[in-house]
């Protein structure tokens, strides 16, 4: 027969008093009452999107009956496929060229050492405290200088590189980081096998941050999927898009108001970066870097 | 492949002094040469600057006649083996083994043959598909020499390759690495600070300090002829007995005159120009016997170490601190007073100024 413990025991630790036990109960309140501010919302939100007995406004009260209408209207009556079309595309390759020039960045500021080498690195980093927002005139005129010469270069792209120049700063910062933790040894040991600097960086380092670039990519994915100021004030046509600006316009705009429909929307928003974190949850957790040097 | 360091120096960017200065050093053919030297004095640079891995600001260094000094690493026909050992982590052992040589567009029959030979001999056959992080230290460790000999390089350097195993893996890995060197027929640079792998593995060693050789020979010369103060207090374990004292009609009289020694003749010949001068006596912890004698110091017995085969001393004699050794069978009591003479053959005397040995 097991004896049965006295006192509440936290793992190996001695029970806990009468204190601590209230302490607990109060961390337990706090947890729950954040997690219902989290998931209420998000509940009201699936179930307004799938309820058919919904009209343009979610209404807390009233009947529900399972329906897929609003998911209908919104393929059918909107643009939502486009904007989609629009997110993906702004979204990976932002993602692609983050990935490519963090790489180079952080790459070089881990394990060159050159003139300015500090100053610089902080100087990106305290431009980077301005808000991107507080450029966008600037980015309006380099728009428009740009397109002259070069007329396809679109809103977009230039959103695509708003999203890009943003990121690089911090993922540079982190990236370097992440790469200083690692021995130079095996810099060198690859030199002498016969690596030059891309190779070096191609065939030993990435490898070996993948974790962290596979975080900055993520990152970097699903900030076109929040952002709705940029879009919004950068891009004109509604066609044009990104998700966040277009599901807005089922929101703001007396014409088009649909709330269920936003509800919706904003359901399958979250989808493909469900997908991403699920695909990329093993590269997010790996230890790589274990067994390399030492142990 | 011989291996000719003419004068050469390294003054790192950013800084205001020579790292090394002045080093002058030929390594021969098939040669096992040890660099031996405490915690930053400049070895793992020199090492590094023999690699390629970092420039040479002055002098120039020679393989085979050649000069190397701007030739890239991956041209040197050099292998190196880390301190950390450097494995990829990311790629299987086998890949690892393969990886320089995959880089030189070798056929993948030959990169093959060369892997499984190298892993043959260093017995590493059986985890050739697992990754670094999945096998031992001392497996990691054969890896690492495996990845250095399947490009059959003229020079093999090694950076305190032992230095993260321990104790019994580092004494079996020691002569396997001697066997190693002598299968492979090449010229072998050993960069270490613990003498006993200088002293047990050398064909020569390379004693730096602050940046300067400070002595080049055989081990036993190290041990039996150190060429100064520095050398003296450095080989050997325990530590060489140093006294401070003066020459003085003939005789060694330390500070407190606690001991007073008359040199053997040969020593004396070369110790006549230093009459009255402040010099160094050394003595070597084993080189005192319990025989009476009339020039006996009488110590007091501060600590007994037990090694098993023998006794370390930690004695008194007036302000010196005397470490001698005795046989592990016999027995000393702490706080007790014992006499012990010291073995005349065996005195090293240094010059008080310069620190060189005079005998």
């Amino acid at each position: 027969m097991r004896k049965k413990k006295k006192g509440l025991y936290l793992s190996d630790k001695p029970p806990l008093t009468t204190f601590g036990k209230l302490i607990l109960g109060l961390n337990y309140f706090i947890l729950f009452s954040y997690c219902i501010v989290i998931i209420w919302p998000l509940f009201r939100m699936t179930t307004a999107a799938f309820n058919g007995k919904q009209g343009r406004y979610i209404s807390l009260t009233g009947r529900y009956e399972f329906s897929l209408k609003h998911f209908e209207y919104l393929f059918k009556e909107t643009l939502y496929l486009s904007w989609v079309k629009n997110t993906l595309m702004i979204a990976v390759v932002t993602a692609l060229l983050t990935i490519l020039i963090v790489s180079f960045t952080g790459y070089a500021y881990s394990r060159f050492r050159f003139k300015g080498r500090k100053a610089s690195l902080m100087t990106i980093m305290l431009i980077q405290t301005i808000p991107t927002f507080a450029g966008i005139t600037a980015f309006f005129t380099l728009h428009s200088i740009v397109s002259d010469f070069f007329p396809f270069f679109s809103r977009q792209m230039m959103l695509i590189l708003i999203y890009t120049g943003g990121g690089i700063a911090a993922n540079t910062f982190i990236l370097k980081g992440y790469i200083d933790s690692i021995s130079t040894e095996l810099d060198d040991a690859a030199k002498i096998d016969g690596c030059s600097y891309m190779q070096i960086y191609r065939l030993i380092i990435m490898p070996v941050v993948r974790p962290m670039l596979a975080i900055i990519a993520l990152w970097s994915f699903i900030g076109p999927f929040m952002d709705y100021m940029l879009p919004k004030a950068l891009l004109t046509k509604p066609e044009s898009y990104t998700l966040a600006a277009g599901l807005y316009t089922l929101m703001n705009n007396r014409e088009t108001l649909n709330q269920p429909a936003f509800a919706a929307g904003g359901l399958l928003t979250a989808l493909p970066i469900v997908i991403l974190f699920i695909a990329l949850q093993k590269q997010l957790i790996s230890g790589l870097a274990q067994g390399s040097v030492k142990g | 492949m011989r291996v000719e360091l003419i004068n050469l120096g390294k003054k790192y960017e950013g800084r205001e002094n020579f790292t090394i200065r002045g080093v002058d050093l030929v390594i021969e053919d098939r040669e096992f040469c040890v660099i031996l030297g405490p915690s930053g004095c400049g070895k793992s640079t020199l090492l590094r600057m023999i690699a390629g891995l970092n420039s040479i600001t002055e002098g120039e260094l020679r393989f085979g006649g050649k000069r190397m000094n701007s030739v890239p690493p991956k041209d040197r026909d050099i292998a190196m083996v880390f301190q950390s050992y450097a494995l990829y982590p990311h790629m299987s052992v086998y890949d690892n083994m393969a990886f320089s040589l995959s880089m030189r567009k070798e056929s993948k029959h030959i990169i093959d043959e060369r892997v499984r030979e190298a892993a043959d001999l260093l017995q590493i056959t059986d985890y050739l598909y697992s990754k670094p992080s999945d096998i031992s230290g001392g497996q990691r460790q054969r890896v690492a020499l495996g990845r250095a000999m399947v490009r059959k390089p003229k020079v093999f350097l090694m950076d305190e390759p032992l230095s993260n195993l321990d104790a019994k893996l580092r004494e079996h890995m020691r002569i396997e690495l001697v066997r190693l060197h002598k299968s492979l027929d090449t010229t072998t640079i050993y960069v270490t600070h613990d003498q006993t792998e200088a002293m047990t593995m050398a064909t020569k060693i390379v004693l730096m300090d602050d940046g300067r050789i400070q002595q080049v020979g055989k081990p036993d010369e190290f041990y039996n002829k150190p060429i100064n103060l520095f050398v003296a207090g450095f080989i050997g374990s325990p530590t060489m007995n140093i006294f401070e004292g003066k020459f003085q009609e003939g005789r060694f009289h330390s500070r407190d005159s606690s001991l007073v020694l008359t040199p053997s003749q040969e020593d004396l010949e070369k110790l006549r120009a230093y009459e009255g001068k402040e010099i160094y006596l050394g003595i070597r912890s084993e080189r005192f016997h319990t025989d009476k004698d009339d020039e006996q110091i009488t110590v007091m017995v501060d600590v007994v170490e037990m090694l098993g085969k023998e006794k370390i001393l930690y004695t008194k004699l007036g302000e010196d601190e005397v470490i001698i050794s005795v046989p592990g069978h016999k027995t000393f009591e702490e706080n007790q007073h014992y006499g012990f003479s010291p073995d005349k053959e065996a005195l090293h005397f240094f010059d008080g100024e310069t620190r060189q040995r005079i005998n």
